[in-house]
């Protein structure tokens, strides 16, 4: 039983882990550099109240649904993701970009693993 | 050749070109891979210019539009597998539009999306009731033009004009890794899918019929079909110029299709986000009516009933029940609640899957001396039209792997 | 002169759209009915309109998903209503007069008629 039990334990621990949160770390790194765009250019007086709020939803929003896909939330990308969300919406771009520099080293050297 | 008609056939087909699939994949595009893409916008777009130039020949010609003529070349089995798989992807692609516009609008107004998505729809349905057909084209098209702003951006920002011109010329990025080589194959996938749409071969022959083209409209047909969709393409290029330029080093792959308007808040302020916000407005509005009449064409000519905007909508009441029951389903996709970036991809793998069945037999057709006479494909349209589909084949039996091996890019 | 005369009956009768004197859509030509038999002329009797008519020309279980959607309604369009075959069967006579505007005429009582330019 166990035997026949192994392709599919070995198929499902390689579907965890940073190789499979890959794509939201990815997704998470770009939401977070958007988000500081928005915030940046909002500054700058460029942009409109509607289209700052609701680009500071929606960036929320896929951020949250980003950060409830990963296999294994607790990683170092994980509480990255969770620190993100903990940002108010009008946090500085420098601080946000910080996150996405981080996500995005994370994101290069799992690539290259 | 009238040349106010011309010209404004012409801005309605550039105004009208892009749609939500094709802001989505310009900004990542660009993103992602700087200017390379570039090349892969300005083959598929020779691609469109043939099948549609194709399209309307046919169409003036033989006065049937393409589907009518599809199911007399592939059977009824055939042609009724064909219509049930390019009316699926074209019901997900208008899906994917009323989503776009539900989502513009948001950011416009600041109302609540799904109220957005209700009111766009009911506003399209209305103007599709009032509005004749050459009005219904007018109207979206060159209120589109909005979209220019993005070309007037890329102007602004001095990007490195080489390297932008060097993007037309197709290449594969140094240095790729397997991962990101799959990637990039996907991408390419899926900007010929973007911009080589079913629906769009549909519209434009039944919109050459409503319009009651004959043979002395053919050079009117191929001037469109060239000019129209090559300056509509520049539409796309600027976004993914843009792309490359600023969203890149700032390591944004734009996740939300609302991400693009900043490219022209970036160097025009306010008045270039309202300007962006408006031309992706009307331009994804003019996709969703398209996609919506393209659905009832097929479904109204495949079984022969009355069809067409030319007439009241109670003298073709099939075709009016037809693209009503489409606006409606593709509203209630949206409403439940699948995002709009997932209806994007699915439409783009869906759609690319069926290309090559439609444009088998509009190739069979417009190579057929006994339909067309003088006026069968010649040479180039013959080699460019096979090359293409040579194309479309290849990227349909693609597709599919390289959106699971990728995750949609 | 009689339209039928010669023809390729799948590739130039087969799947054409109708349309009748008034220059409405009358369907398309699902099937065809052939008259004579062994050793005499063959001759087209009629054609069937109606997606009654796919019977013969699809699997069982699709003609069941067919007939669970739109039903089994087929006209029967004589032979000598047709005058012209060509990329369209034109017919020499209105449709209504066959029964072939049925449905076009019920969905008609769903649309209202205002409002359109």
């Amino acid at each position: 039983m166990r035997r026949a039990l192994l392709p599919f334990l070995l198929i499902a621990a390689c579907s965890k882990g940073p190789e499979a949160d890959l794509q939201y770390i990815s997704q998470a790194r770009s939401l977070t550099a958007e988000w500081a765009l928005v915030n940046e250019q909002a500054e700058r007086g460029h942009l409109t109240a509607a289209y700052v709020d609701t680009m500071h939803q929606d960036l929320r929003q896929q951020l949250q649904s980003t950060a409830a896909s990963l296999t294994n939330p607790r990683s170092a990308y994980g509480r990255q993701i969770q620190a993100v969300l903990r940002e108010p919406d009008d946090a500085p771009p420098h601080e946000l970009r910080a996150y996405a520099s981080k996500l995005k080293q994370i994101e290069d050297s799992l690539e290259s693993a | 050749m009238n040349p106010l008609e011309l010209t404004l056939g012409i801005m309605t087909a550039v105004g009208g070109f892009v749609d939500i699939s094709q802001l989505v994949f310009s900004g990542q595009a660009g993103s992602k891979f700087g200017y390379v893409l570039i090349s892969a916008f300005a083959i598929s777009t020779i691609g469109i210019m043939v099948f549609s130039e194709m399209c309307g020949r046919v169409a003036a010609v033989a006065h049937q539009p393409v589907f009518s003529l599809m199911r007399h070349r592939l059977g009824l089995k055939l042609g009724l597998f064909t219509l049930i798989f390019s009316f699926l992807s074209t019901l997900i692609t208008c899906a994917a539009e009323i989503g776009g516009l539900g989502m513009i609008l948001n950011h416009l107004t600041g109302a609540p999306y799904a109220v957005m998505c209700i009111a766009s729809t009911l506003v399209l349905m209305a103007s599709m009731w009032v509005l004749p057909f050459k009005w219904i084209e007018r109207t979206y098209g060159l209120l589109g033009l909005f979209m220019v702003v993005f070309v007037v951006a890329v102007v602004a920002i001095h990007p490195p004009w080489p390297k932008v011109i060097g993007g037309f010329v197709p290449q594969v990025p140094q240095g790729l890794s397997t991962k990101e080589m799959l990637s990039f194959s996907y991408f390419v996938v899926a900007i010929l899918s973007a911009v080589m749409f079913p629906y769009e071969a549909y519209f434009y022959s039944s919109g050459g019929i409503e319009e009651g083209w004959g043979a002395k409209d053919l050079l009117t047909n191929r001037v469109t079909s060239i000019v129209g969709m090559g300056l509509g393409t520049l539409l796309s290029i600027a976004i993914v110029a843009l792309a490359a330029q600023l969203f890149a080093p700032a390591n944004v792959a734009p996740q939300i299709p609302g991400s693009v308007a900043l490219q022209a808040a970036i160097p025009f302020g306010k008045p270039g986000l309202l300007l962006a916000l408006l031309g992706m407005l009307f331009a994804v509005a003019g996709a969703a009516v398209e996609t919506c009449m393209a659905n009832a064409y097929s479904v109204s000519q495949f079984f022969g009933w009355e069809w067409g905007r030319h007439s009241k909508p109670w003298d073709a009441p099939r075709f009016t029940i037809a693209w009503i029951a489409v606006m409606l389903v593709a509203l209630l996709i949206v409403l439940t609640g699948v995002e709009v970036m997932s209806l994007v991809e699915y439409s783009i793998v869906f759609s690319i899957v069926v290309l090559p069945l439609s444009y088998f037999p509009l190739m069979l057709l417009a190579n057929d001396k006994s339909y067309m006479g003088q006026y069968a494909n010649k040479w180039l349209a013959k080699g460019l039209g096979w090359l293409f589909f040579g194309f479309v084949t290849i990227a349909a039996i693609a597709a599919i792997p390289l959106y699971l091996l990728t995750s949609g890019g | 002169m009689d339209p039928f005369g010669h023809l390729k009956i799948v590739s130039q009768l087969l799947d054409v759209p109708i349309i009748d004197k008034d220059e409405r859509s009358c369907g398309i030509v699902d099937d065809i009915e052939l008259g004579g038999s062994a050793g005499k002329e063959m001759r087209v009797e009629a054609l069937l309109v109606g997606p009654g008519a796919y019977k013969g020309r699809m699997p069982k279980w699709m003609y069941w998903l067919v007939r669970k959607i739109a039903g089994n309604r087929m006209v029967r369009v004589p032979a000598k209503a047709v005058v012209e075959i060509g990329s369209v069967v034109k017919l020499n006579v209105c449709g209504e007069d066959l029964g072939l505007h049925q449905a076009e005429d019920k969905a008609a009582g769903w649309i209202p008629r205002w409002g359109a330019m």
